[in-house]
């Protein structure tokens, strides 16, 4: 008997280890894509190159918006400011995340995004909460639905499974993603500073 | 004897591969002598933008050697050479760009960047990027062959982006990739070692550790510890079974 309990033991442990060490790869959740939200044609032509490593999280620092009606409206303002006023050949981000809970397709995984300085561009993609997060938390279901995509990022091979999250102020000099949703980032297991 | 010699190996390697993947992960570059190495070191500019930030050697001693060190904000330069290493800060991306140039078989050995905060905390730097771990060769053909099983881990691609292309870089292990061990288990349960004896005693030992193979896997693909406790149903009433030959 001692023979088994040495060996369940070990299976059981393997099992914990193996099991605290994968991700979650669940079939990738629902991205309102650009048609639906009703964005502008992309002009860009610059590709990531896929697998990406770092995932940089910011915010709008604009209004944020609690329904899909809102939020749709609130992506085609972003992406308005960035492609007319800044002459960005798109919306900066490649997703952007609305507190409806919902995940809106900007420059996607495949293409490079404006959202940090030029370094940073080209090795990550950029995620932005639709708000200020500098008084105040974006919603559970909001953090629940960037948890979701990045998940999904993994699954889909374009973030590699060891990819690290860092807050937009750790790679350029910026407030961004607020201090509220940055306190909240640097509790998660893939942020790395 | 077989049997305990059989648990005793498996314990060894289980325990093995728990102490590598809490080892925090180096980085390994291998270059041969006059050779230019580089890393880029990522810092976060909200926390360390005005701290000092050093290039340090670890002696196999145990103490640390500081080759350079950046001070932007006692109105020291961005930019800074001691010897064959060359530093510098690009603060706007929070990158410290770090060169060694014409290598030396003595330059082989453990380096890492650091934040130096305070005076008073020199023992205690904070580590930034993962340590690396530089091998210089003499010879092309002296590459020492990698001493970890390479093909299971992913992240082992040579151009990542911030590594020049002269360099070859290795990431082991890191906490959250703990996939390598479990192939390396099923190469030691599959030896021949188990079957040779055709008593029923060995076959019961190879028939349970297949079985018990399975489970976990299943368990493990299924994200479920309702086949670990299936798999002690399963082994409660198989083992009582044939005769325990220890008691």
């Amino acid at each position: 008997m001692s023979r088994f309990c040495v060996l369940l033991a070990w299976a059981f442990l393997a099992h914990l280890g193996l099991g605290a060490a994968q991700q979650d790869q669940k079939c990738c959740g629902p991205i309102v894509p650009r048609r639906e939200w009703k964005a502008l044609a992309s002009e860009c032509v610059q590709k990531l190159e896929l697998p990406v490593r770092y995932v940089v999280v910011s915010h709008t620092a604009g209004s944020s918006c609690d329904t899909p009606a809102l939020c749709m409206q609130q992506a085609q303002n972003v992406q308005n400011y960035h492609a007319r006023t800044l002459g960005f050949c798109d919306v900066g981000y490649n997703f952007l995340i609305g507190e409806d809970g919902l995940v809106y397709e900007g420059r996607g995984w495949n293409i490079k995004g404006d959202h940090t300085g030029r370094f940073w561009n080209p090795m990550s993609i950029g995620i932005t909460f639709m708000g200020n997060y500098m008084e105040r938390s974006p919603p559970p279901r909001a953090l629940r639905a960037a948890k979701s995509l990045l998940a999904c990022g993994v699954a889909q091979g374009a973030l590699s499974s060891n990819y690290e999250v860092k807050g937009h102020r750790d790679v350029q000099k910026t407030l961004s993603p607020g201090d509220q949703l940055y306190e909240i980032i640097r509790t998660w297991p893939d942020y790395h500073e | 004897m077989r049997k305990v010699r059989l648990q005793g190996l498996l314990f060894v390697f289980f325990i093995s591969e728990l102490q590598a993947a809490a080892k925090s992960a180096e980085e390994k570059f291998v270059l041969r002598e006059g050779q230019t190495f580089t890393v880029n070191c990522y810092f976060s500019i909200w926390q360390y933008l005005n701290s000092r930030k050093a290039w340090q050697r670890l002696t196999d001693g145990g103490e640390r050697l500081t080759l350079a060190l950046i001070d932007k904000a006692s109105g020291g330069p961005s930019q800074v050479q001691v010897g064959r290493c060359f530093l510098e800060e690009i603060s706007d991306e929070g990158i410290l760009h770090v060169q060694m140039t014409n290598l030396r078989v003595e330059d082989s050995g453990l380096y890492e960047c650091v934040i130096d905060q305070h005076p008073k905390a020199k023992d205690h730097p904070i580590l930034f990027h993962h340590p690396v771990r530089l091998v210089v060769t003499k010879d092309p053909s002296d590459t020492p062959a990698s001493d970890k099983t390479p093909s299971q881990n992913k992240a082992q691609v040579p151009t990542r982006p911030h590594v020049t292309t002269k360099t070859q870089s290795i990431l082991h292990t890191s906490p959250r990739t703990v996939t390598q061990f479990l192939p390396m288990v099923t190469a030691s349960l599959s030896s021949p070692g188990l079957g040779v004896t055709p008593t029923q005693r060995t076959d019961v030992i190879r028939i349970s550790l297949i079985s018990i193979v399975v489970f976990v896997v299943c368990g493990i693909l299924s994200k479920s510890l309702v086949f670990t406790v299936l798999l002690v149903v399963t082994q409660r009433s198989f083992g009582s079974r044939p005769v325990n030959p220890q008691k």
